[in-house]
């Protein structure tokens, strides 16, 4: 049979993260298009294989090189940024169930959810780089 | 080809990709990452890497209503991310160390077996509305792996909760490994765990596993973006037109068969696992 029910979370959670997740994937979105219609506009003739071989990103996966990148506007480091949006969206989503949680004072599910955080950035500022 | 012609391709193999995914059920990368290595001759790499990028796309465009309407559990959610997040981080390790050894072409090989054994598994989901009578496992009362959502169809609130968290676990490692790995959603797994040993309803499994996706392939991308195997020039135009592609299947979906579309389109993404099978053999 099927238990009481447990805490659950509030609609406001819910609406949070909805708006996170949406937000997220605009402002993401928006980056990623523009700064792809620049970079096409500049670079009109890179044949595929050009575009493969020199990728873009190499040069602004340090912050330095992002931030003089994105100050220069440079649409590759636009379009670096526009996946660091995208991808640190659902890291967002995690950390707010983690503050969530840590209010609630639910220990069990607060360990969990720093634990997710924590891996989720070793991998981005740690395992990737140690291995590129 | 130069740029300003092949982005308008991407995007319309996207927007293609993202339709059909969504109509299948099994998600836009499944499609995008084989047709970029056949179509455009993408190196296998920058497709997995590309295909991470697209899951996260259409788990946040779709993950974003469902959040809304409560279908997804954040809780059950957050509790299963403990496993398919180390799983997606040894996955995108293992892509980017056979890579490094000058095994891509395994990957190849690999990413089409997963390919063949993922469609199966999305034909031949149960499609339970609701499960039978549940016994909650002792993680599943101290976590409060219980919720309830309202089911417009049946007209009223159903209450459910988690069964058995340790296979649910152990498979959603497995679902981690196969998302990081190969830069797909993994979803089929996903649901199998939530269906079949969490006992939950369809429409939260669902719901929940497009909730998981996103954070799973957050750590398979963070790797593999952090590693220099995501190209913006690939993966932004494929994104966006995966994203716009699985928002046109959601519209969709609701006017077409369910088995009427799997029969037209499961026999074409059998045939692009064989030929990225063919491809890591050498052989196409």
């Amino acid at each position: 049979m099927t238990e009481p029910k447990a805490p659950t979370l509030p609609d406001t959670e819910y609406r949070w993260m909805s708006a996170l997740l949406r937000g997220g994937l605009l402002t993401s979105l928006v980056l990623l298009v523009g700064a792809l219609l620049a970079y096409a506009l500049i670079h009109p003739d890179l044949t595929l294989a050009q575009a493969i071989g020199a990728n873009p990103i190499l040069r602004f996966l340090e912050l330095p090189g992002l931030g003089s990148g994105l100050a220069s506007g440079d649409p590759a480091a636009y379009l670096t940024l526009g996946l660091i949006v995208l991808v640190a969206t659902p890291i967002l989503r995690v950390a707010s169930g983690f503050y969530y949680f840590r209010h609630g004072h639910e220990r069990g599910m607060e360990a969990i959810t720093l634990t997710v955080l924590a891996l989720l950035l070793f991998g981005l500022l740690v395992l990737g780089p140690v291995i590129r | 080809m130069n740029l300003d012609l092949i982005l308008p391709l991407l995007l319309l193999l996207a927007i293609a990709g993202g339709l059909v995914g969504s109509l299948t059920g099994l998600g836009g990368a499944v499609i995008v990452i084989p047709a970029l290595v056949i179509l455009f001759g993408v190196p296998v790499p920058v497709a997995i890497g590309t295909g991470a990028v697209t899951i996260l796309a259409t788990s946040s465009a779709a993950g974003s209503a469902y959040v809304r309407d409560r279908l997804s559990d954040l809780r059950i959610g957050m509790f299963l991310e403990i496993a398919t997040v180390p799983g997606a981080l040894l996955g995108a390790t293992a892509t980017v160390l056979l890579v490094h050894a000058s095994l891509a072409d395994g990957l190849l090989v690999a990413l089409g077996i997963v390919l063949l054994l993922v469609v199966p598994g999305a034909v031949a989901r149960r499609h339970e509305e609701l499960p039978g009578p549940v016994t909650p496992d002792s993680r599943s009362r101290e976590f409060g792996l219980s919720g309830s959502y309202q089911d417009r169809v049946l007209g009223r609130e159903v209450p459910y909760q988690a069964e058995s968290t340790t296979p649910a676990l152990e498979v959603m490692f497995g679902a981690g490994v196969v998302s990081g790995m190969f830069g797909i959603g993994a979803g089929v797994f996903k649901v199998l765990a939530l269906e079949r040993y969490l006992r939950l309803p369809m429409k939260v499994a669902t719901a929940t596993s497009n909730f998981m996706i996103g954070v799973t392939a957050a750590a398979g991308a963070g790797v593999l973006f952090a590693a220099g195997f995501i190209n913006p020039l690939i993966a932004a135009p494929v994104a966006v037109g995966t994203a716009a592609g699985a928002y046109g299947g959601s519209r969709l979906l609701p006017y077409l068969r369910n088995q009427t579309v799997r029969l037209v389109f499961i026999p074409f993404i059998v045939l692009l696992a064989v030929e990225v099978i063919l491809r890591g053999f050498g052989i196409a």
